[in-house]
C-alpha cells in the first residue's frame, strides 16, 4: 500500500485560496476533514472510469504517494489504453475539497443551502421513516426512484422494487433513449456501429470528437485518417467532427429526418439498395418505399438547405461502398419531436444497403451465451445473475404508463420527465417522494423552473451524489457516495464483436465518511425493514455469485481489468466466420455463402427487421410507417437554440471538478457574425437569451462556425446553486431555456427551441 | 471555438514589468552619470587642482546609488530573491546576463570606491568621516580607478541594451541599435541627474563652467538619441513581417501615448523648447532643474516603452 | 549514436480534447493556474463552408538551439545528455530571462518551486521508467508520436520521412523538435 498525504495532494491540485476558503464553509465537504492519511491500493489498479457514462476501462497508478495518474487499460484493445481529459481528471474529483464526505440534512428551506452533518444511521432512519410514511399513506408507487445508469441503477432499482414502487427512471429519455427505442422498433434490440472498419460514414451531428466515446472516437479517427474513409457531416454548427469531415453541410436545425429520408429515396429510386438483403430480412419495405417516394432530394433541399445534387451524390457514393458504409444513428440530442422518425430514418438508410453484421456497418454484437452456442463450446464464461427468487412485482402502474405510445420506453429507463407531471399535476397519480442517485435533472431535464417546483412540492427528496449538485441542493437528505476510485462494483459485460467482461475496483482507500451505492441502498433497504431482499453480504459476495464461485476467473478479471474472450465475429462477414469456425471445431457449420447469415434473427413481432411496424402503429396510430411531419421549433423572429457536448465536461456532472473547471468553466454562446452584427453584438459582449420558459445571461462568441439562424451553447454550464462553487453563475444554463416537450413514441425531452438574442 | 484548454495568463508575452524597466533606467543612469562626470573632468583638465566640481560630485553619488537601487529592483523581482547569490556562483558565459553580472560585480564596488574618493572632503559633513582614510588609501590609484570605471560604465550602459536585445523572440528588442540607444539615453539621463544634484545638493552656480559645458553636450546627445530611435523604427519597418507589425505600438495602445507624450513630448520637446528661450531665462536654476526633470522623465518613459511595447510583439 | 527525441503532432488526428493537458498535469504535478501543455483550437478560419480549425499544441518545442539555455545566467536551463532541454530547479534564481526569451512562450514560473518550468517530455517521470510521455500515452486519437528520430526504424523517423511536417517559428533558427503534421484543410495536403 502506498501512503498518500491528502494535504500535500491538495497543495498539488492547487485548490486556490479563495475556493478553499469557500469550500471550508461547506459542511460535510472534504475540506472540512483534517490530516487524514490516505492509502492507495497498489501500483497499477485496473478499473472502470465514471467521469462519463461511456465507462472506459482504465488503469490508475498512485504517483509519489500524492497523486493518481489515470490512463486507459491497454488490455481493452478498442480503447487503445487511452483516456480523455475527463477520465484523466478523475483524481481531481477524488481530492476535491468541495466534495461531500458526510451525510447532510437540510436545515433551512429546500434549496436555501443550509445543511447539518448527520450520521449515516440518522440519514438512513430519516429516509426509512419518510419513505415508509409515504408508503403507508399513499402506497409505495408514490415514490419515484431515478439513477445514473450503471451499478447505482441496479441497486437503487432493486431497492425500489423491494419497496414496491414501479417508478424507476434512468436518464434515457434525456439522452440515449431516442436511438435505443428506434432500434428496438426496427431490430428488436440495440445495435452498434463498426465505425473503425467503415469506408463511408454519414454523420448527422454525432459529435464523437467532443462527446468522446473512446472506442468509437478512436475507431472513426482510424477509419478516416489511417484507412481513408470518407466522412460526411450534417450539422448546423462547425463542430470538431464537422472540421474533420470531408464534407460538411450546415443543415437547418431539426431537418435531419428530411435529408435521411431523401437518402433513402435515392437509394430506392436509383436501385442502389440491397434487394437480396431486404427480401430476406426486412418487413414493411413496400410501405416504406411508397412513403419515401415523395421525399426527393429536391424536396429535402427546400427544408434542410442541403443541396439536392449533394444528397443524390452522397447517396450514390454511400451505396458504392456498401456494405462497408454506415449512417451513424447518433447519440444524445433530441433535435425535434420527430426524434423517433429521424432515428428510424437513419437506421433505414443502413438497412437499405444491407450493412447489418458486416464490417464497417452496424451489428448486434455477441453476448457470451449466444457466442458459446455458435462456437459449440464454452469460450466465454456466462456470469451468474444474483437475484432474489420470487421478488414481488410492484402492483401499481408506472407514472409514464398513461399513454400506450411510450410502451417501449417503460422498460428502457422510462419517460423521466413524467416525474414532474405526476408531482405537479397528479397525472396519473400524485407522487410524494423522490430518491435519486447520481442524476442531475436540474441540468438534464428541460424547463428548470418546473424541476424546482417539483422538488419543492414533494414531501421528501433524498439524493445520493458526490457533490451538492444543483439537484442535491433541493434535497432533504444528501448521501455522499464514494467516488468510483474508491468503489468496488459488480463485473460488467462489455461484449462487442466478442464477449468481454470488466470490473470496477477501488484505487485508493475511501476518503471521509462516504459509501458505495450498493452499500447505501442495501443499508436503506435494511433500515426500511426490507432485509429479506438482501441475502448477500457485500460486493465480494456479489462478485462470487456472478462468477459462480470460480475464483480463478474473478482473480483474472480483477488482475487484467478487462478480459475479452474468443475472436471477433460479425455474422455476415465471411472472413470472420471462417476464422471462427477454424478456431472452434464444434462451431456451427457456416452457411453456403460462408457466413452465419442464417443465424440472424430479430426480436420484433415479425422476427424480421421492421422498416414499417404494425406494433408501432398500434402503439401510436399513424406512426407505423416512417414519415416526415413538419415541426415548428421556433417563431419566425427567433433563433434556433441548440446545444452539444464539449470534450472536457460531461453533461451536468463535472463542472465543479477542479481540473476540468480550470480548463473550461463558461460556455460563451456561438453567434454568426451577421446575426451579431444586426444586433450590435461583438465578440465577448454580454448577451441574453430568452425562450418561452426562461432567460439566461452569458457572453457571445462571434464565429462563422454557426448558421445565421442558430445560436449554440455547450450544455451543463450555468449552475444556480451556491454549493457548486466553481460552476455557479458561469454561462448559459441550457435546461432553463428548453421548454417541457415530450417526443412521441420514444418519450424524449426535446433539445431545440426558439430564443431571442439581445445584447445586455 | 470556446476556450477549453484553460488559463492563458501565463502566456502573456510581457514577462518583464516596470521593475525591470526601472532597473534598466537606473543602470543606464548610473553609467551615464559617471561617464559624463569623468569625461568632463578629463576635458576640463581638473586633474591636479584638488577641488572636485559639483558635477563630478553629483556623478560620484549618482553612480553607486543608482546602480544599487537598480540592483535592488532586480533582486526583488526574482522569484527567489533570497537565492540571488546563486547567480554569483554559477555562470553561463553564453548568457548576456551572466556577463552583465560580472561587469556589475566589478563596476559597483568601483563606483563606491570612486565616490569615497571624490567626496573625501564632504564625508565628515555626512558623518562618514571614518571613510576618509579609505579615500586617502585610494587616492594614488585614482587614475586607474577612473579609467576602469569609465570602461565598465560604457559596458554597463550598453549591457542593459544587450540584455534585452539578446532575445530574438521580440523583433523590437532584437535589434543592433538597442545597446547604443540605451547607452546614449543613459548619458542623457546621467547629464540631467548630474545637473539636478549639482544644482540642488552642491549649490553649484547655474553658470558654472562644467555645468555649462555639460549643458552643451545635451543637444548632440539628444540628436544621436533621436537618430537611433529613427534607425530602430526604420529597421523594423523595412524588416517587415512581425517586426513591422510591432510598429503598431507607435500608433495604438497605452504605450503609444507613453512614447509620444513621455519620450518625445517631455523627454525631447521640453528641453528643446527651453533651448529656444533667451539665454538669461534658460540658464536660471529653475529652468535647468525643469529641463533635467523632463529629460529624466523622458528616459524613464523610453525604458518603459521599450520594455512593454518591445515584449508585446512576438516574432 | 546520440538520441534525438522528437514529438510529432498530427493536426489531422488531433481533436483538441485536452486529454494530453490533463495527463501532463497529473503525471508531473503541474500546479493549478500554470500549464506545460495546451492544445488550442484556433479559428475557424476560412469562408463558409470551407472552414477549418487549427489544432495548436503549445508546449516546449525542445529547440536544438534553445534561446532559453543561451540566456540563462546560471546554467539552470541546460541541455541534458539525452538532448532534452531541462531545468536544474535548485540553480534557478527566477530572473525570468528564459521565460522572456522563449519565442514560443511556453516557459513559466512554477508557483510552488519558484523556478522556471516547462515540458521536458516527462523526462523525470515517465521517460525515466521507460514509458512514453503522458500526453502520448493518453492521446485518444493517436495524434501524438514520440521517439528517437536518430533511429531510422522508429515510428517518428518513418513519419518524418513520409509525412509533410512543419515546425513553429523556424525562422528564428531554434530548430524545434516538435513537428506538426498540417491539416488537410488549411494545410498542405498529401
Amino acid at each position: 500500500m502506498i501512503g498518500l498525504n491528502r494535504r500535500t495532494f491538495l497543495k498539488g491540485v492547487g485548490a486556490s485560496g479563495a475556493t478553499c476558503a469557500l469550500a471550508s464553509l461547506l459542511p460535510g465537504s472534504l475540506a472540512a476533514l483534517e490530516n487524514k492519511q490516505l492509502k492507495g491500493m497498489g501500483k497499477d489498479i485496473t478499473s472502470i472510469c465514471e467521469m462519463c457514462s461511456t465507462r472506459c476501462p482504465i488503469s490508475a497508478r498512485v504517483i509519489e504517494g500524492k497523486n493518481v495518474f489515470i490512463s486507459g487499460n491497454k488490455a481493452a484493445k478498442a480503447f487503445g489504453g487511452k483516456v480523455c481529459a475527463r477520465g484523466g481528471a478523475g483524481h481531481s474529483l477524488l481530492y476535491d475539497p468541495q466534495r461531500i464526505v458526510k451525510p447532510l440534512k437540510r436545515v433551512g428551506e429546500r434549496g436555501e443551502g443550509k445543511w447539518a452533518e448527520i450520521s449515516w444511521d440518522e440519514a438512513y432512519r430519516l429516509i426509512a421513516d419518510n419513505l415508509n410514511k409515504i408508503k403507508k399513506e399513499h402506497g409505495p408507487e408514490a415514490v419515484a426512484f431515478s439513477s445514473k445508469s450503471g451499478s447505482q441503477e441496479k441497486h437503487l432499482f432493486h431497492l425500489a422494487t423491494a419497496f414496491g414502487s414501479p417508478n424507476t427512471f434512468t436518464h434515457a429519455s434525456t439522452c440515449p433513449g431516442g436511438y435505443e427505442i428506434a432500434a428496438k422498433a426496427i431490430f428488436g434490440t440495440k445495435v452498434k456501429r463498426d465505425l473503425s472498419n467503415s469506408k463511408y460514414i454519414i454523420n448527422f451531428g454525432h459529435n464523437l470528437y467532443e462527446g468522446i466515446n473512446m472506442s468509437e472516437t478512436r475507431g472513426m479517427m482510424a477509419a478516416q485518417m489511417d484507412k481513408g474513409a470518407k466522412l460526411v457531416v450534417f450539422e448546423p454548427r462547425f463542430s470538431i467532427v464537422a472540421d474533420k469531415a470531408d464534407e460538411w453541410y450546415a443543415i437547418r436545425p431539426g431537418t435531419d429526418v428530411a435529408v435521411a429520408l431523401a437518402l433513402c429515396h435515392v437509394l430506392i429510386e436509383d436501385n442502389l439498395y440491397n434487394k437480396a438483403f431486404v427480401e430476406r430480412y426486412v418487413e414493411g419495405f413496400e410501405a416504406f418505399a411508397a412513403e419515401v417516394k415523395a421525399y426527393t432530394p429536391e424536396w429535402a433541399e427546400t427544408i434542410s438547405d442541403v443541396p439536392a445534387k449533394d444528397i443524390r451524390r452522397i447517396a450514390h457514393e454511400y451505396a458504392a461502398k456498401a456494405p462497408h458504409a454506415v449512417v451513424d444513428f447518433g447519440h444524445r440530442a433530441t433535435f425535434t419531436t420527430e426524434e423517433f422518425e429521424m432515428r428510424r430514418a437513419l437506421y433505414a438508410a443502413n438497412v437499405l444497403i444491407g450493412n447489418l453484421e458486416c464490417k464497417g456497418g452496424i451489428y448486434i454484437g455477441q453476448k457470451p451465451a449466444d457466442y458459446n452456442k455458435l462456437a459449440g463450446e464454452d469460450v466465454a464464461p456466462v456470469l451468474g445473475k444474483p437475484g432474489i427468487k420470487d421478488m414481488p412485482k410492484p402492483q401499481a402502474k408506472r407514472i409514464d404508463q398513461v399513454e400506450e405510445q411510450y410502451a417501449m420506453m417503460w422498460t428502457s429507463g422510462g419517460v423521466y420527465q413524467t416525474i414532474l407531471d405526476a408531482t405537479l399535476s397528479a397525472v396519473p397519480y400524485q407522487l410524494h417522494g423522490w430518491v435519486m442517485s447520481r442524476t442531475n435533472p436540474m441540468q438534464t431535464l428541460t424547463d428548470r423552473a418546473r424541476v424546482v417546483e417539483t422538488l419543492k412540492k414533494l414531501d421528501f427528496v433524498a439524493v445520493c451524489d458526490v457533490y451538492i449538485s444543483e439537484t442535491a441542493a433541493y434535497a432533504d437528505v444528501i448521501l455522499p457516495e464514494s467516488t468510483y476510485l474508491e468503489r468496488d462494483e459488480e463485473i460488467a459485460d462489455k461484449s462487442g464483436k466478442n464477449p468481454a467482461y470488466y470490473v470496477r475496483q477501488r484505487v485508493v482507500e475511501t476518503l471521509g465518511d462516504t459509501k458505495p451505492s450498493w452499500q447505501i441502498f442495501k443499508d436503506i433497504g435494511v433500515a426500511m425493514g426490507l432485509g429479506e431482499f438482501y441475502p448477500w453480504e457485500n460486493m465480494e459476495t456479489l462478485q462470487m455469485l456472478q462468477v459462480n464461485r470460480d475464483t480463478d476467473l474473478l482473480r483474472r478479471i480483477k488482475d487484467e481489468g478487462f478480459v475479452s474472450f474468443g475472436k471477433p465475429l460479425m455474422l455476415r462477414d465471411a472472413k470472420m466466420v471462417a476464422d471462427f469456425t477454424k478456431a472452434y471445431p464444434s462451431a456451427r457449420p457456416m452457411d453456403d455463402d460462408g457466413t452465419y447469415a442464417s443465424v440472424l434473427s430479430f426480436k420484433t413481432p415479425s422476427g424480421k427487421i421492421e422498416l414499417s411496424s404494425a406494433k408501432v402503429e398500434a402503439m401510436a396510430p399513424g406512426r407505423g410507417v416512417i414519415k416526415f411531419r413538419e415541426v415548428t421549433l421556433k417563431k419566425a423572429d427567433e433563433l434556433y437554440f441548440i446545444q452539444g457536448k464539449v470534450a472536457v465536461h460531461t453533461n451536468g456532472a463535472t463542472h465543479n471538478v477542479p481540473m476540468l473547471a480550470s480548463l473550461m468553466s463558461d460556455n460563451a454562446v456561438w453567434v454568426h457574425p451577421v446575426t451579431a452584427g444586426k444586433l450590435g453584438i461583438r465578440n465577448g459582449d454580454p448577451i441574453q437569451l430568452t425562450s418561452s420558459v426562461g432567460t439566461e445571461e452569458g457572453h457571445a462568441l462571434v464565429t462563422p462556425g454557426i448558421r445565421q439562424d442558430t445560436v449554440f451553447a455547450y450544455m451543463g454550464f450555468g449552475s444556480k446553486n451556491k454549493e457548486l462553487v466553481r460552476a455557479t453563475g458561469k454561462g448559459i444554463h441550457c435546461g432553463n431555456l428548453l421548454p417541457h416537450v415530450t417526443a412521441p413514441v420514444c418519450g424524449m425531452t426535446v433539445h431545440t427551441t426558439g430564443v431571442t438574442l439581445a445584447k445586455r | 471555438m470556446n476556450n477549453t484548454w484553460g488559463g492563458m495568463a501565463q502566456y502573456d508575452p510581457v514577462t518583464w514589468h516596470w521593475v525591470i524597466a526601472v532597473y534598466l533606467f537606473m543602470a543606464g543612469l548610473s553609467a551615464g552619470s559617471l561617464l559624463i562626470g569623468i569625461s568632463l573632468r578629463w576635458a576640463n583638465n581638473e586633474l591636479s587642482t584638488g577641488a572636485e566640481s559639483g558635477i563630478l560630485k553629483a556623478a560620484a553619488i549618482i553612480g553607486p546609488v543608482a546602480i544599487s537601487l537598480g540592483l535592488a529592483c532586480l533582486v526583488f523581482d526574482l522569484t527567489k530573491p533570497f537565492h540571488f547569490w546563486l547567480i554569483l556562483i554559477h555562470y553561463n558565459f553564453q548568457s548576456v546576463m551572466a556577463i552583465g553580472v560580472l561587469a556589475l560585480l566589478a563596476y559597483s564596488p568601483l563606483a563606491f570606491a570612486y565616490a569615497v574618493l571624490v567626496l573625501r572632503d564632504d564625508l565628515p559633513k555626512w558623518g562618514l568621516g571614518f571613510l576618509t582614510p579609505v579615500a586617502k588609501l585610494l587616492m594614488p590609484f585614482r587614475k586607474l580607478i577612473e579609467v576602469l570605471l569609465f570602461v565598465l560604465a560604457i559596458g554597463v550602459g550598453a549591457y542593459t541594451g544587450f540584455l534585452i536585445s539578446a532575445m530574438n523572440a521580440y523583433p523590437m528588442l532584437n535589434t543592433a541599435v538597442l545597446p547604443a540607444l540605451f547607452l546614449v539615453s543613459g548619458l542623457s539621463a546621467g547629464a540631467a541627474a548630474n545637473a539636478l544634484l549639482a544644482l540642488v545638493m552642491f549649490k553649484t552656480d547655474s553658470h558654472d563652467k562644467t555645468l555649462v559645458k555639460m549643458h552643451g553636450l545635451e543637444l548632440p546627445v539628444m540628436a544621436i538619441e533621436i537618430l537611433l530611435l529613427f534607425m530602430l523604427f526604420c529597421a523594423l519597418y523595412f524588416k517587415g513581417g512581425a517586426a513591422a507589425a510591432a510598429l503598431a505600438s507607435l500608433s495604438s495602445g497605452l504605450w503609444a501615448s507613453v512614447f509620444w507624450v513621455g519620450v518625445i513630448g517631455i523627454g525631447f520637446g521640453i528641453p528643446l523648447l527651453f533651448m529656444l528661450l533667451p539665454a538669461a531665462t534658460r540658464h536660471t536654476k529653475g529652468a535647468m532643474i525643469m529641463v533635467a526633470c523632463a529629460s529624466l522623465t523622458g528616459v524613464l518613459a523610453l525604458r518603459h516603452f521599450i520594455v512593454y511595447a518591445g515584449q508585446s510583439y512576438l516574432s | 549514436m546520440n538520441k534525438r527525441y522528437v514529438m510529432v503532432h498530427d493536426e489531422n488526428k488531433c481533436i483538441g480534447c485536452q486529454a494530453c493537458n490533463v495527463a501532463c498535469r497529473s503525471e508531473n504535478g503541474v500546479p493549478e493556474g500554470v500549464t506545460r501543455l495546451q492544445v488550442r483550437v484556433e479559428g475557424p478560419f476560412g469562408e463558409m463552408p470551407n472552414l477549418h480549425f487549427k489544432y495548436h499544441r503549445v508546449s516546449c518545442q525542445q529547440c536544438e538551439d534553445a534561446p532559453c539555455v543561451k540566456v540563462c545566467p546560471t546554467g539552470a536551463a541546460y541541455v541534458g545528455e539525452d538532448g532534452i532541454i531541462s531545468i536544474h530547479t535548485d540553480k534557478c534564481v527566477g530572473c525570468m530571462y528564459c521565460v522572456a526569451a522563449c519565442p514560443y512562450k511556453v516557459r513559466f514560473m512554477n508557483p510552488e518551486t519558484k523556478a522556471a518550468d516547462k515540458c521536458n517530455f516527462c523526462k523525470d517521470t515517465r521517460l525515466a521508467r521507460g514509458e512514453e510521455p503522458a500526453c502520448v500515452t493518453v492521446c485518444p486519437t493517436d495524434a501524438l508520436v514520440f521517439g528517437d528520430a536518430n533511429d531510422p526504424h522508429s515510428e517518428v523517423a518513418i513519419m518524418l520521412n513520409t509525412k509533410i511536417t512543419y515546425q513553429d517559428k523556424t525562422h528564428l533558427g531554434t530548430k524545434p523538435r516538435v513537428y506538426r503534421v498540417p491539416t488537410k484543410r488549411g494545410g498542405i495536403g498529401l
